[in-house]
């Protein structure tokens, strides 16, 4: 009898060491949209990024790394660098210089991170004819031989992030705010995806993901901020956030860094020896759709 | 002249720095011809020169300053100011390894933009505060910038049309159809036809 | 407890009918299965599944949700007559009007939901630190999330303690139930105003950025909300002994008339304004009614709707049309369809065409959509069905709470 017993204990103990395995083995084999079982019940339970202590946030970074190491086999960094002091980031294109190349929209689309299938792209170049500054004439799907072409003459629109959004208004879950650099961050783990941020916009900066963005692995960019281009889902509302991994460290944003004509200007709009301020307080600068009110930190000039 | 205070005279003594490492240019540059004028390192050109320092040849070679087409082996058809400048314009025929500006100062190939602000004094001013050209690297701290002869082929300055890169497609699984938006007619299209000479 | 008693009784009723009711209560179930299969693939693989886009962002879901928040609030149609003015035929039928405001608010809300691409991030609009953060009261959107809540609450709690009362054989506390029912009279108002605010609040929409958003959305709220009544109404009348005078559809449709005509005014007036001098802020509406640099998608559906709308306002200008069973019918029908083409499709996609940025891209809704639009609607029948059994079955006096107090109960507020 003590035999069975002790049978009987070895079998119960096989049995709920096995459970405990495939219960342990659950929560850190991935399974739920590539991330464990763990982590989906935590990032569920995530705080917006405004409310998160030091350690939670360490914890979505972390998360977000693990994240894309289980779904490309990539090992990214993901940081939450914070604004630089005294900083506010300002924008000026020259569309004397803008040729309509669209280097700018595919550099964008490599160090961001977007989707190369979800056709995401926060750089839209439109072609105008001379003369008229009607976007209703605009053609966006351009594709002659060459460019510039004749008579023609480009306007590159992106998140102009405006010192009076309408979409941070509109937003029922604070998912968008502005930072203190002036750029408008979206906190991709907390927007529920109800788009109504989208319709508020009137530069048509920002985008949704219809679906998973799909990267190729090797081209996926490994140094990603959280408020930035780090890998982000289906079901959230995404824009042009000044590369925020790049422009908090000093660097220039990817779309100033492909122009190859020198067409973009960026800058810190509260040095007054910037290139930007120069070029605000000396060129004829104009910003779109300005009698909207929305106050855009992104200008536009000729020569 | 103002101008005189920023040349750097002779090939020695200059640190020939790759191009392509943007932070290790020649000692920063201020144009004093503008008050306010910020510090900024301008990337070198020299490297890029494929038969500099012109004098392998040149010393060996008679200076001939007349006016006249040169056949075009190593010298190049100009299309820069339709017949209004050539070679000796900018070329210092003293000495081969400079270049040299309207009063025939000799100016260094490094500093080129000093040669082109002679006559293009307003994209020279703009360069200057950095409204022209490109800034690399970074948007803080050291300035550092692109010699205009980076962008521009002195012998053939105008910027090349080339072909651009894809548009935007439509979302995925959704098609796109082209319209009629953007046929706009000029503004005085209305009016008829343009008149006979 | 009584109440406990009282669901059961009420469930119990719910699950008890003839052959009809099962055979119509089966259909709509498997409408809602069908859609909610669809719903399934359309959350595993994402709004891509849909025919929006980044230019077209919002379609069939939002177009159904602005109709019916005007069907919910035209509830408050009875709820007045009923408890202000005493008209005590409406007020023997204000509850089944409740019920249908809660159907009608119930499905707003559900196609919201699945318009949303991250529905199990729904919490994050509860006001609660460390779960969710709305932001109240700037969002338009966060005021409609509170306003259809607490219509909702409104329209469960009013009929659910007058039912209650009836069903305890005892009559309601006027005077505890009366200032309810005044604030659920304003909060019919604010929930369409505030659904018009959403759109009406974007300048970036010049279709939208119009004063007359919230006017035109009231005006034809009252316009089909007494015509989805009246012809429940007469249904309800046929399948059941249930008391509906005519008198009450006489008053609805006399309401319905003169919104119509308002509406249409409305329409006028939104016509001749944009289109006298036209500029550039006038392309949407160019495109709805007329196309926009060949793409006119929209175009038939609108000059339909219209139709549909005037000849229904002819036959309810025409005394003896409008009080004819017959001819009522048909223009509540087509009030009814002209509407939600108008206020649905017809106001929610032309504001994205063209685009801020002037681009004209168009949408059509896709199976997935019409699927799962179909599933909200039988659902919020189904839901309908369901509380119209329990309150006709409480009104008649045939479910009442065991006990002798209760029995012989037979109320008149």
């Amino acid at each position: 009898m003590t035999d069975d017993r002790g049978k009987c204990d070895e079998v119960r103990r096989n049995f709920l060491r096995g459970i405990g395995l495939s219960a342990a083995a659950t929560v850190v084999q991935p399974a739920w949209g590539g991330q464990t079982l763990g982590d989906a019940f935590a990032g569920f339970f995530q705080k917006h990024y405004q409310q998160m202590s030091p350690e939670e946030v360490e914890a979505a970074l972390e998360r977000i790394e693990r994240k894309a190491k289980a779904r490309y086999g990539v090992d990214i960094t993901c940081k939450d660098t914070p604004p630089l002091e005294g900083v506010v980031f300002g924008y000026a294109i020259n569309i004397s210089r803008c040729k309509g190349y669209r280097d700018c929209v595919h550099a964008c689309v490599k160090e961001n991170n977007l989707g190369r299938d979800s056709q995401v792209e926060y750089i839209r170049v439109l072609e105008m004819d001379k003369g008229t500054s009607n976007l209703e004439h605009s053609d966006h799907y351009y594709d002659p031989e060459t460019v510039p072409q004749e008579g023609k003459y480009y306007l590159p629109i992106q998140c102009m992030q405006c010192d009076d959004p309408p979409c941070v208004k509109a937003c029922p879950v604070e998912a968008t705010w502005t930072e203190r650099d002036g750029i408008v961050v979206v906190d991709y783990d907390w927007c529920i995806g109800c788009r109504y941020c989208m319709t508020a916009c009137p530069y048509w900066a920002r985008h949704f993901n219809w679906t998973d963005p799909e990267i190729p692995a090797e081209e996926i960019n490994p140094d990603t901020h959280y408020l930035g281009n780090r890998p982000r889902e289906r079901g959230v509302v995404e824009k042009c956030h000044f590369c925020i991994q790049r422009t908090r460290n000093g660097r220039q944003p990817a779309c100033q860094e492909a122009c190859p004509t020198g067409a973009r200007i960026f800058g810190n709009l509260l040095d007054p020896d910037s290139e930007i301020r120069y070029v605000l307080a000396n060129k004829q600068v104009f910003r779109l759709k300005e009698e909207l009110g929305t106050e855009p930190k992104f200008w536009y000039f000729s020569d | 002249m103002l101008i005189c205070a920023v040349v750097v005279p002779a090939i020695s003594g200059l640190s020939r720095a790759n191009a392509d490492d943007a932070s290790v240019a020649a000692g920063p540059v201020r144009f004093e011809g503008y008050p306010d004028a910020p510090e900024v390192f301008v990337v070198p050109r020299k490297d890029e020169l494929f038969f500099y320092p012109c004098d392998q040849c040149h010393a060996a070679m008679e200076a001939n300053p007349e006016i006249r087409k040169l056949d075009t082996a190593h010298h190049a058809e100009i299309d820069h100011g339709r017949g209004r400048i050539w070679c000796l314009s900018c070329h210092d025929l003293e000495n081969r390894n400079f270049l040299k500006t309207l009063l025939d100062e000799p100016v260094d190939f490094d500093e080129a933009y000093i040669v082109c602000g002679g006559c293009h004094s307003s994209q020279h001013k703009d360069w200057v505060f950095g409204a022209h050209g490109k800034r690399v690297a970074a948007w803080q701290g050291e300035r550092t910038q692109y010699n205009c002869a980076h962008c521009h082929d002195p012998h053939d300055p105008a910027i090349e049309a080339r072909a651009p890169e894809p548009g935007p497609r439509a979302r995925a699984g959704l098609e796109l159809k082209t319209g009629t938006m953007h046929e706009a007619s000029p503004v005085w299209g209305s009016h008829g036809t343009d008149s006979e000479k | 407890m009584a109440i406990i008693r009282f669901i059961f009784d009420g469930i119990r009723e719910m699950l008890r009918g003839p052959r009809e009711y099962w055979i119509a209560l089966g259909v709509l179930l498997l409408v809602v299965a069908a859609g909610a299969w669809r719903y399934v693939e359309q959350v595993t693989t994402g709004l891509v599944v849909t025919g929006m886009s980044d230019q077209v962002s919002w379609g069939f879901y939002i177009a159904n949700f602005a109709f019916l928040v005007g069907v919910a609030a035209a509830s408050v149609l009875l709820v007045i007559p009923a408890y202000i003015f005493h008209r005590n035929d409406i007020k023997d039928v204000v509850l089944v009007g409740e019920g249908m405001a809660v159907a009608a608010v119930t499905m707003a809300i559900l196609f919201v939901i699945v318009d949303l691409g991250r529905p199990d991030r729904l919490l994050h609009m509860l006001p609660i630190p460390g779960i969710g953060r709305l932001n109240w009261p700037v969002s338009l959107l966060a005021w409609d999330v509170i306003v259809l809540s607490g219509y909702i609450l409104l329209n469960l709690a009013i009929p659910f303690y007058l039912l209650y009362s009836r069903y305890r054989g005892r009559e309601a506390n006027f005077r505890l139930y009366f200032p309810f029912v005044v604030i659920s009279m304003f909060w019919a108002i604010s929930i369409h105003t505030v659904t018009a605010f959403l759109f009406s609040a974007n300048p970036a929409r010049p279709f939208w950025h119009t004063a007359l958003l919230g006017p035109r959305f009231i005006a034809s709220a009252f316009a089909s909300g007494p015509a989805l009544i009246i012809i429940t109404l007469q249904i309800i009348r046929k399948v059941s002994t249930y008391k509906v005078s005519q008198s009450v559809i006489d008053t609805l449709a006399l309401i319905m008339t003169i919104s119509l005509q308002i509406n249409l005014f409305f329409v006028g007036a939104e016509l001749f304004t944009d289109f006298y001098n036209e500029g550039a802020h006038a392309a949407s509406i160019h495109y709805l009614f007329l196309g926009l640099g060949g793409f006119n998608s929209l175009q038939p559906w609108i000059w339909f709707a219209l139709a549909l709308n005037v000849v229904a306002v002819v036959i309810l200008m025409i005394n003896p049309l409008r009080r004819q069973t017959r001819t009522l019918n048909i223009a509540c029908v087509l009030a009814f369809v002209g509407i939600w083409i108008e206020k649905g499709m017809g106001l929610v996609i032309p504001g994205f065409v063209p685009t801020p940025l002037g681009e004209v891209f168009e949408y059509a809704p896709t199976g997935v959509e019409l699927t799962v639009a179909a599933a909200v609607w039988a659902f919020g029948i189904l839901l309908f069905i369901l509380l119209a059994k329990v309150v006709i079955a409480i009104e008649q006096g045939r479910l009442r709470y065991p006990d002798q107090a209760s029995k012989g109960f037979r109320s008149r507020q």
